[in-house]
């Protein structure tokens, strides 16, 4: 198994491949994902992509970590980061 | 990972990776039509279907997984062309079909002859104080993760709403090893013997319910029928659930994770209307749970059935779909079945008991008192002077985990006038997910460029 990190917030956490942003996030025992612009506290709430709860920054994209791979090197922040 | 040619004019535009887009667009292929299906994540499946990332890593044996291995193999037969992470956003008022590459953060404008719309449902999601806050999730987004992780989260989970997804879950918590301490349970399918009943009538339904009901029994976890969860407060680390049963006794339960579902319906949110009569637009229709939400197995045929509809518009010969309709009929009354079974019996969450400080729109903040104010200020609004001036279902989920509590809310605090429709609510135009600026911007960038080469 793949012992790679991505980066949240500037901090390394693990990852097995394949796994999206969000499953490695939890469980790393990450709950909040910052908040966006209205300050709201973002967190995985839906799995499918419907809810946009769960928004974070990749490489300057705005997308849902419920959706996004994480990958070895990723560069990945809260919105409000 | 292997890079796919961009989106190109083709006949058929399939949207959505699940049994019923993948039926239709291994169905249309065999037919002879070029087709391309785009996909949201980043693998086929959807969400009953959801891939665990390492192969071979299932957690829990699903009753329709074969249903999966046979359209895999339609997939490779078919020699598909799949565009994963790629978000249809809707067709636009030339007719062509937009869709937004979201790693590149390209969005691709296509000419196609038809779109078969199948992006599945949502769960219903009543408001209640402390859903949004971080620990508390949907049912199927715990599914969704454990199907493809093979694990299930840590700490105390407690499971809470209505309908028998919340039964499933709890089996397969239990499978990976940490089963929740209770399943609360609005309604109280046990009671009511007419439709146990009828429920015989669909072996394949009683077997999946038994064998849940088992796993909850063998793990320890009570199913508190009768029961609604009222209120989530967050104290320190952990979440504090405040539930009422049948007698209206409440009590508190101190839990890590909450899972909430109180039901299913199409994610139908902004869809191109089906079957567009109006020349230089393509011909649109939906299949599986975004038309209606009858599960797995009704999917895949309303899949092969929107194929042949396709078929039959574009070249003319009638395809036959009067058994795929009696596939998807009996399973419609399977899931009536289910809604009575399921039917309600602690009437502690509706309408008229929702606290003032829940949120009914997450995406903007505002509460169940924020609509209760509007509504209250003298003047008759229209569902969209509500949405334009309260803001609700006006934020970033464009209405898929409020406009339907909204309606039930507006509906309650005017009796007597019709309920607002959702399409009233949310509006209908595209882009049916949000969507960056920058990446429709780009892409008109990219086409103009190409038009003065």
């Amino acid at each position: 198994m793949n012992r790679s990190t991505f980066s949240w917030r500037g901090t390394p956490i693990p990852l097995r491949e394949g796994e999206s942003i969000a499953a490695a996030l939890a469980e790393a025992n990450i709950l909040t994902f910052g908040h966006d612009g209205g300050g709201r506290e973002l967190r995985y709430f839906c799995g499918i992509g419907a809810c946009q709860s769960c928004l974070v920054k990749v490489e300057g994209h705005i997308v849902e970590a419920c959706l996004t791979l994480a990958s070895p090197g990723l560069d990945v922040r809260a919105l409000d980061d | 990972m292997a890079s796919l040619p961009a989106l190109h004019e083709c006949d058929v535009l399939v949207v959505g990776g699940g049994p019923a887009g993948v039926a239709a667009a291994t169905e249309l292929s065999a037919r002879g039509l070029s087709v391309q299906l785009v996909e949201q994540g980043a693998r086929l499946g959807g969400a009953i279907h959801r891939q665990p990332a390492t192969p071979g890593t299932a957690p829990a044996r699903l009753a329709v997984q074969p249903q999966w291995a046979r359209l895999s193999r339609a997939v490779a037969v078919a020699k598909l062309s799949a565009h994963t992470g790629c978000v249809f956003l809707g067709v636009d008022s030339d007719g062509l079909s937009l869709v937004e590459d979201r790693r590149s953060g390209l969005v691709s404008a296509v000419r196609v002859s038809a779109v078969v719309v199948a992006v599945g449902a949502v769960e219903r999601i009543r408001p209640r104080p402390g859903t949004e806050l971080p620990g508390v999730t949907t049912a199927g987004g715990i599914q969704v993760m454990l199907k493809e992780t093979g694990r299930a989260p840590q700490g105390r989970i407690l499971v809470a709403g209505n309908g028998p997804l919340t039964i499933a879950l709890a089996a397969q918590l239990a499978r990976c090893g940490n089963p929740p301490l209770a399943v609360l349970e609005a309604g109280d399918p046990l009671r009511h013997l007419a439709a146990v009943l009828a429920l015989m009538r669909h072996p394949r339904l009683v077997r999946e319910a038994l064998g849940y009901l088992r796993a909850m029994r063998a793990s320890g976890t009570s199913w508190q029928r009768g029961t609604v969860l009222s209120a989530i407060a967050r104290h320190g680390s952990d979440l504090v659930a405040t539930t009422i049963d049948r007698a209206g006794g409440k009590k508190s339960l101190i839990v890590d994770r909450i899972a909430l579902h109180d039901g299913i319906r199409p994610n139908s949110f902004g869809l191109p209307k089906a079957a567009g009569e109006i020349k230089g637009t393509p011909f649109v229709i939906h299949a599986g749970d975004c038309r209606e939400a009858l599960g797995a197995v009704s999917a895949e045929a309303d899949g092969r059935r929107a194929a042949r509809i396709v078929v039959a518009r574009l070249r003319g010969n009638a395809g036959d779909v009067l058994r795929l309709e009696a596939t998807i009929a009996r399973e419609r009354s399977a899931q009536h079945v289910l809604a009575r079974l399921f039917a309600p019996r602690n009437t502690a969450n509706d309408p008229g008991d929702w606290h003032d400080d829940a949120l009914l729109c997450q995406c903007e903040r505002k509460s169940v008192a924020d609509l209760r104010a509007l509504l209250g200020g003298g003047d008759q609004l229209s569902p969209r002077e509500i949405k334009l001036n309260g803001r609700f279902c006006m934020g970033a989920c464009q209405g898929r985990f409020c406009a339907d509590a909204v309606a039930e809310l507006i509906a309650t605090e005017r009796p007597g006038t019709p309920r607002p429709g959702i399409p009233d609510l949310t509006g209908q135009r595209w882009p049916l997910r949000p969507v960056s600026i920058a990446s429709i911007i780009g892409d008109r960038l990219a086409s103009t460029a190409q038009e003065e080469k």
